[in-house]
């Protein structure tokens, strides 16, 4: 036993020193990143005027009507185009299960949006929905409408949620197909010559067995959409905000380190909070549909 | 065989859609980077009245894209470089060592991309004013760094949790030198994990915004910040146009070799067998 524990010391010694520039580097930065946020947030490490407790700028952002439109309006994009990438590939992951010829080519190029960059896909979107845009230019060649329809900058949000989904789909795809590959053709087949319809074989294995993928991809998307900055501002609405949008704002327009440090947190917190109840409200719809 | 017709209504579905979905959009940029300055593009014309090369070239020589460019490319390859440096002992110790807590550990690495990116742009801006600390380009570099650690670690993990040990064993006993026993036993089945993690890193650090963005601006720019400046309150069609294409189309090529790689890693791993 005592000649055992120096070389187990060592080896801990030895695995610390192998986690310390990779692990060890992100810990550190994310922890000081995120403890600089908290300590603006309250009143320290002031870039003007002196430093100390307070929680005035808490009391600022909470009570600013900005922050409540832009909280609700994060929450309302990063929840529809989690649900709505993940809706999209499920069918498209089932489809593609088999391999069939030309499956391949399909999801090559279902997976193309992921390569392009965001800034990218927010101005070939924004080409096509433009006043005169090609869509509208058709829509008028045709008749359909007698004037141009205002696409770009919607007060909806239409167009962030269109391109969450162009780019984030084809990374729901990759979970979930991965997670559809593996259930097992026995499984299905069984559940087939007992009667159960596409549907029911849906809701009571496919989905069942693949919820962790699924939970991954709701929680992934919902918090990138969440804290997205550049889809908002090229093609969101100009009325209201992003929560990244309005930090950004509050710190480069107003010269407000502190309260944006608060607007980093309360994002945080709403990126954290909304995807844990997405995941947990996956699980249970998934346990009730398997009833 | 009974689903054939259900099959092919599909596929033209598909073709449909992906004529919206990619060729319109894509074709679109292109048009609209060719739009000659003299003759611009607008309504009621349904096409440009005269296309040519002279907005690349005015772009070139009249903006700040060659020195963006410059910047991009230059950040890239350091980023990536140093990424796999830092990433390779965590990632060995992850695929390699087993250990108490390691799942919490490969949890924790996640970190960079479970962060929303503006957060942490700004506020390692505001660390790095608090410091003292002015140089962009370094600051830049570390930011990316921990931004893509994760994806460096993910891909090298697996690559070293595919190495053989009895391999190992072998070279050992065969009296190899350590670095014998790194080029025989571990080098050619990392080969491709090495490359693949090269290049996501690399095309990552060549995308990404937030950092560039908010610890450049307003003197550093990278492709992409000159992209927003084209998307933001003087919106030039055509010139954001030219930029798009010069950001979308080297990572295009570079993620189809990426793709490549990926695959190829389970014949080096069989190849590694004999």
């Amino acid at each position: 036993m005592r000649a055992a524990q120096p070389a187990r010391w060592r080896e801990t010694a030895g695995l610390l020193l192998l986690l310390l520039p990779g692990l060890g580097l992100i810990v550190l930065f994310i922890g000081t990143v995120i403890s600089m946020a908290v300590a603006q947030s309250v009143g320290y490490f002031n870039f003007s005027g002196p430093s100390g407790f307070t929680l005035d700028f808490w009391h600022k952002q909470l009570t600013s009507p900005i922050l409540r439109t832009s909280v609700l309006y994060s929450l309302k994009i990063a929840t529809i185009s989690a649900i709505l990438s993940v809706a999209l590939a499920y069918p498209l992951a089932l489809w593609l299960r088999k391999p069939f010829p030309g499956s391949g080519a399909i999801s090559a190029l279902l997976k193309a949006p992921m390569m392009v960059p965001g800034l990218v896909a927010a101005f070939l979107l924004v080409n096509v929905i433009a006043f005169h845009g090609i869509i509208n230019e058709t829509l008028l060649g045709l008749g359909i409408t007698s004037k141009p329809l205002r696409m770009q900058n919607d007060r909806f949000g239409f167009a962030v949620i269109f391109l969450q989904v162009w780019k984030q789909l084809p990374f729901a795809l990759l979970l979930l197909s991965a997670a559809v590959q593996s259930i097992h053709d026995d499984l299905l087949n069984a559940a087939r010559d007992l009667g159960a319809g596409a549907l029911a074989r849906f809701r009571k294995i496919v989905l069942p067995l693949t919820l962790k993928s699924m939970q991954a991809a709701l929680i992934i998307i919902f918090i990138g959409a969440a804290g997205d900055y550049s889809f908002q501002v090229v093609a969101g609405p100009t009325r209201s905000s992003s929560l990244a949008q309005h930090m950004y704002t509050v710190q480069r327009e107003f010269g407000q380190w502190n309260e944006a440090a608060v607007v980093a947190i309360v994002l945080m917190a709403i990126a954290l909070t909304g995807s844990i109840l997405l995941a947990a409200a996956s699980q249970l719809a998934v346990s009730w549909g398997k009833k | 065989m009974r689903n054939k017709p259900l099959q092919v209504i599909l596929f033209a579905l598909l073709a449909i859609v992906f004529f919206l979905w990619l060729f319109v959009p894509f074709a679109m940029a292109l048009l609209w980077s060719l739009v000659d300055p003299d003759k611009p593009w607008s309504y009621p014309d349904l096409f440009p009245q005269k296309l040519s090369f002279r907005r690349w070239g005015d772009m070139w020589l009249t903006t700040s894209l060659p020195a963006a460019i410059g910047n991009s490319y230059l950040l890239a390859p350091v980023v990536a470089f140093l990424t796999l440096l830092l990433a390779a002992p965590t990632a060995y110790a992850f695929g390699r060592i087993p250990f108490r807590g390691k799942a919490v550990a490969q949890m924790l690495s996640l970190l960079p991309l479970v962060l929303p990116s503006f957060i942490i742009a700004l506020f390692f801006t505001s660390l790095l004013y608090k410091l003292g600390i002015y140089n962009k380009f370094a600051g830049i570099v570390l930011g990316h760094v921990v931004l893509f650690l994760p994806y460096a670690i993910r891909i090298l993990t697996v690559s070293f949790s595919q190495v053989r040990q009895d391999l190992i064993d072998a070279a050992r006993d065969l009296g190899a030198s350590p670095w014998a026993r790194f080029s025989a036993a571990y080098l050619p089945v990392l080969r491709p994990g090495i490359l693949a993690a090269l290049i996501i890193v690399f095309i990552q650090s060549i995308e990404e915004f937030a950092i560039a963005f908010v610890l450049g601006s307003p003197d550093f720019t990278t492709v992409p910040t000159i992209l927003y400046s084209y998307l933001g309150y003087n919106f030039v069609r055509p010139n954001a146009a030219v930029v798009s294409l010069v950001l979308v189309v080297p990572n295009v090529i570079l993620m189809l070799v990426f793709e490549r790689l990926l695959k190829s890693e389970g014949a080096a791993v069989s190849g590694g067998k004999g």
